[in-house]
């Protein structure tokens, strides 16, 4: 990603900047790229997930893990994709998902998951769907982890994981706690969600820390 | 026997009137006598599916909306259509018509057909057979509701025979269908407002009888292929193409199922299987089914089949549907209370054992419909092939989808519907809920606003909401608390929970009020709590009976 910008055709002779004109593929990855609105948009790099990429997110509970999550899985049903998300604890709120621009017709949900099941139905997923949204189940092996990038990668599906995620990642969130207030009527509204955000591929992990929302 | 042209065939259409409604009345026989007015949701609409003679009588109409129908009829009882009652209650009948012949085709629940060739012949004529078939199915219905025979030369005909109760003369269907207004070779029943009789109409073709005197490649050059169809229709023909291909033997879908299927919804999992690979390899050959016979067998070595047809090709979705319906029929005799079938038919006795789906009927398949971006259709078979996948691997109820209904919680605002199955709310939904079509429903008062929280927890996590001095938290009976909720304790908080940093509520519920076994008293709090592990973090607490849980929590 941005290491690579260094030794792009822009320093190259102009035979070779010819070359690089004709054999561009018709479709650069970057315009495949699922666009995320919303919040995330200004944390993720470039405004979008590649497909085929792994995006892992983590953090305590109640920092806004599954939010994240499911404003990348916005991301797919706004690309008029379908999403599949993993819950196996089935506590997932649908209205959320709705309120982060999840389109409920094209989102399943696969709850009660057996941990040891868990690696077969993700790899079933990412078959099909273009996005998989899944939560780890606990001691999680790292041979099966790698061979869902593996998965992903191959099939151009994007796999959002939340959860201690054991391999590597294109880009990993941390979220952090927010901010909550109360507003003149009463209510309580989140004054924005905090991520710090490393994105894999670069010689040294960027770390971003940003606030949005 | 391939592409041979085929002749009207002289049809027998039993058709029972307001089938849903006769369907509610076999199930409560107090809605006898009394004015009923059958409702379905058709999108957001609440609309009128049938009603009663008594309900007509004072002006309620198909398609009305209930409201309206309410108005017109004060004494209606309004009951939910039920698709699978009356496939269930229509079972009956088409066991007494296939007393008097084997060959009974289902139209849809509430309307048969079978050809009256060898019966006619048998029973002594049209008239006769016609007053036997009128016999038998009225005493199955016993007074429930009406049937109506008609026999007339092609299945058109004979559907449209049925509504006057009359006998067509062999080869004069043409003259029987002419003074009939152009809506009915559309409409299935009412023959309402579809567009192409309408614009028939402005053209000046007012009856059947105008367009069966234009000549066919006018008709064909204007509308083309449909074109061709309703002509014929018009003419007293088979609505058919002329050419019928001979389904091929080996497209025969079969299933075993072990251990046997006793539960309409395991079997019908099963079905939906079976009827998207036979669709999938008929449209694979090019062509696609107009009738097809359901046969299963039983534990106990029964066979029973069916045989079902469409107006135009069967969808997956159709044949489905169709399936479950007759699943529903078998199974629900065979575990429902005696009786309910006509009396000296064998019910069912056991569960399933094996499945199997015939192609009937094929005709070359005249172009499927796909959605406007090819690549759409594409994506939704890839995935419904690997979420029925996952259904297989971990069960049907394992993949959900989400259905915004009406409600006061997080946790009753949804409903979660297994995939593949219809998408539909309990509840009307709430005003200003995510979800298109729902702004004409009225709010639900003491609903919690948003933020929604991203994960909710059924039944509550225990939690001990406390005040400053330790006593828990309670509400009284005006909804005002006894004191402020200063800690939050419970194991779904990162580190056990901790003292209240704010709050806001408490939400007072009163649920059924009017129903003293039903009803349910609570009130929630959104709390914000500072833990050590992670900071701020946000939740809901409902206290009810005295106990506070963790209904959600915003992640």
């Amino acid at each position: 990603m941005a290491g690579a910008e260094g030794r792009g055709p822009a320093g190259a002779g102009p035979v070779v900047r010819d070359l690089a004109a004709r054999v561009r593929p018709a479709v650069a990855a970057g315009a495949r790229a699922l666009r995320v609105t919303g919040p995330l948009a200004g944390l993720v790099p470039g405004g979008g997930i590649r497909r085929g990429a792994t995006v892992a997110v983590d953090g305590p509970p109640g920092t806004g893990v599954t939010t994240a999550a499911l404003a990348l899985a916005a991301a797919a049903t706004a690309a008029g994709e379908w999403a599949a998300v993993v819950d196996p604890p089935g506590t997932l709120g649908a209205l959320a998902a709705a309120a982060a621009g999840v389109d409920l017709d094209r989102c399943a949900v696969v709850r009660h998951v057996p941990a040891d099941r868990w690696p077969a139905v993700v790899a079933a997923l990412l078959d099909g769907v273009a996005l998989v949204a899944a939560s780890v189940p606990p001691r999680l092996r790292p041979g099966d982890a790698r061979r869902l990038v593996a998965r992903a990668r191959e099939r151009a599906a994007v796999l959002v994981v939340t959860g201690p995620w054991p391999v590597e990642a294109a880009v990993r969130l941390h979220t952090e706690a927010g901010a909550w207030a109360r507003t003149a009527s009463g209510l309580l509204h989140a004054r924005g969600l905090h991520a710090r955000v490393e994105v894999h591929g670069t010689p040294a992990p960027v770390r971003l820390h940003a606030a949005a929302g | 026997m391939t592409g041979r042209a085929v002749a009207a065939t002289r049809t027998c259409c039993v058709w029972c009137p307001d089938w849903p409604v006769v369907a509610h009345r076999r199930r409560t026989p107090a809605l006898v006598g009394v004015p009923v007015v059958v409702r379905e949701r058709v999108g957001a609409r609440d609309v009128v599916r049938a009603a009663s003679a008594e309900a007509r009588a004072e002006g309620v109409r198909r398609g009305m909306r209930r409201r309206e129908a309410e108005a017109r009829c004060p004494a209606a009882v309004v009951v939910d259509a039920d698709p699978a009652l009356e496939a269930r209650a229509f079972e009956a009948v088409a066991r007494a018509v296939e007393r008097i012949t084997p060959r009974v085709v289902l139209d849809r629940p509430g309307r048969c057909s079978f050809p009256t060739r060898g019966p006619s012949r048998y029973f002594g004529g049209d008239d006769a057979l016609a007053a036997r078939v009128r016999a038998g199915v009225s005493a199955v219905l016993g007074g429930a509701g009406d049937v109506r025979v008609g026999i007339a030369d092609g299945v058109f005909a004979a559907a449209l025979a049925a509504r006057r109760d009359a006998v067509v003369p062999p080869g004069g269907s043409a003259a029987f269908l002419a003074p009939w207004p152009v809506a009915v070779l559309f409409g299935d029943d009412d023959g309402g407002g579809d567009g192409r009789a309408q614009l028939l109409v402005r053209l000046g073709l007012r009856t059947v009888g105008d367009v069966a005197a234009l000549s066919r490649g006018a008709v064909v050059a204007r509308f083309g292929a449909p074109g061709e169809g309703f002509h014929r229709l018009a003419r007293g023909e088979d609505a058919g193409p002329p050419v019928l291909v001979t389904p091929p033997p080996d497209l025969v879908e079969h299933v075993v199922l072990d251990p046997p299927a006793a539960r309409v919804d395991v079997a019908a999992f099963a079905a939906k299987g079976l009827a998207d690979r036979l669709l999938a390899r008929l449209s694979a050959r090019g062509l696609a089914c107009t009738r097809v016979v359901v046969e299963a067998e039983t534990e106990h070595g029964e066979r029973l089949a069916r045989c079902w047809r469409h107006d135009g090709a069967l969808t997956p979705a159709a044949l489905a549907e169709r399936v479950r319906w007759q699943l529903d029929g078998w199974l629900a005799a065979a575990g429902g209370p005696r009786g309910e079938g006509a009396e000296g038919v064998d019910d069912t006795t056991g569960g399933l054992t094996g499945l199997r789906l015939v192609p009937d009927e094929v005709v070359p398949a005249g172009g499927r419909q796909l959605g406007f971006w090819g690549g759409d259709q594409a994506a939704r078979d890839r995935a419904d092939r690997v979420l029925a996948r996952v259904q297989g691997m971990l069960g049907p109820e394992a993949v959900v989808t989400a259905v915004v209904q009406g409600g006061r919680t997080p946790a009753e605002q949804v409903r979660w519907v297994p995939w593949g199955e219809p998408r539909e709310p309990e509840r009307p939904p709430a005003a200003g809920t995510p979800v298109p079509g729902g702004a004409e429903a009225p709010g639900w008062p003491g609903a919690l606003p948003p933020p929604y929280p991203a994960r909710v927890f059924v039944p509550p996590v225990a939690a001990q909401l406390l005040d400053a001095a330790g006593r828990p938290v309670t509400v009284g009976g005006r909804g005002e608390q006894s004191a402020a909720p200063a800690t939050l304790r419970s194991a779904v908080l990162p580190g056990g929970g901790g003292p209240v940093r704010a709050w806001a509520g408490p939400w007072a519920h009163d649920v059924r009020w009017w129903d003293p076994r039903a009803r349910r008293r609570r009130a929630l709090w959104q709390v914000v709590v500072a833990t050590a592990a992670a900071g701020d973090v946000a939740c809901l607490v409902a206290v009810e009976r005295g106990a506070a849980g963790v209904e959600a929590l915003y992640d």
